[in-house]
């Protein structure tokens, strides 16, 4: 750490030194620890502003109607229609749908037997009334 | 990079309101400040709140930790909803904008004093350019590593510490007496 680096450091981030880069905190701390005359006059400056700033760092906040609006909005579990159950659901619709398929794929062919209906026209029963 | 959030992100977007509750405590009060710091509006600031956590929710079920951490991706968020209403104000000036409303009721001198540095202060970091304001907050009142400030404001360390020290120097020298007030005169800065 050399007084440029310091001086660059302490006006970026102020005197407080936990602010600081993490891997030059330390060194910072040290710097100023033996520092001369103008580096503790820098650092006063920086401190002033710090104070300064935080003179308005916490203000109360009141956000119990604000959080519940928001978590008003937050996702909601819909256990009717969790998502597990209409994967499930799908599958069994598409399962269904695959057995019924393979089933008539299956199954014998109709004969064209004509029979019946030749029978059926031909029954003594048609046009004998009276 | 361990996220402290990703797991109550995850059982957030699934619908766990006890998850969503402690986003909302842990990260609420936060987006409030860190908004009121860059808009000086306090029910602006809850309009932005509300719009980061609007957005997280909708993108809750899509989150995958490890790009960025869920609070780095909040003050993106946040930051970009500011400066978008930095940007209608100065296209669209409100003649009321940065009236602060009166306080009828008497306050004794020294918080009406600590209202008058405050009011100075906030006017002070208003006047500064967007992305300096923006750094400002998240170093000094976030609380933010100059990692992590980096990373929200989407630029270098370096350029990060040039925001810092250019804003701190426009701040120093516009608050120079508030200084010299608080701190009594006796190790006052001497600029």
């Amino acid at each position: 750490m050399n007084r440029e680096r310091f001086q660059q450091l302490l006006e970026a981030y102020g005197a407080d030194f936990s602010r600081w880069p993490e891997g030059e905190r330390a060194a910072g701390e040290a710097f100023a620890r033996w520092n001369t005359a103008d580096v503790a006059a820098s650092v006063a400056v920086a401190r002033a502003l710090d104070a300064t700033l935080d003179s308005v760092k916490s203000e109360p906040l009141d956000l119990e109607a604000l959080s519940a609006k928001i978590l008003a909005a937050a996702p909601r579990a819909h256990p009717m229609f969790d998502r597990r159950a209409v994967y499930a659901l799908a599958a069994c619709a598409v399962f269904g749908v695959l057995i019924g398929f393979g089933a008539g794929m299956l199954a014998p062919a109709p004969a064209m037997d004509e029979t019946y209906f030749v029978q059926a026209l031909e029954a003594p029963w048609l046009g004998e009334e009276g | 990079m361990v996220d402290p959030d990703a797991e109550y992100v995850r059982k957030a977007a699934e619908g766990d309101t006890l998850a969503a509750s402690a986003l909302v405590r842990r990260h609420l009060p936060r987006m409030v400040g860190f908004a009121r710091r860059m808009l000086n509006d306090a029910t602006e600031a809850e309009d932005v709140a509300q719009e980061v956590f609007l957005r997280a929710w909708r993108e809750a079920p899509n989150w995958r930790p490890g790009a960025a951490k869920f609070e780095t991706w909040m003050h993106r968020v946040a930051l970009n909803l500011c400066y978008d209403r930095l940007r209608r104000r100065r296209e669209t000036p409100d003649a009321d904008a940065g009236l602060a409303v009166a306080d009828p009721a008497p306050l004794p001198s020294d918080a009406w004093l600590a209202q008058q540095r405050a009011a100075r202060v906030q006017a002070a970091l208003a006047q500064l350019p967007d992305r300096q304001r923006a750094a400002i907050t998240l170093v000094h009142f976030q609380d933010c590593s100059n990692i992590a400030a980096a990373d929200m404001l989407e630029v270098s360390v370096e350029a990060l510490e040039s925001l810092l020290a250019r804003g701190r120097r426009t701040l120093k020298a516009a608050l120079a007496d508030v200084a010299q007030d608080l701190m009594g005169g006796a190790d006052g800065p001497s600029s």
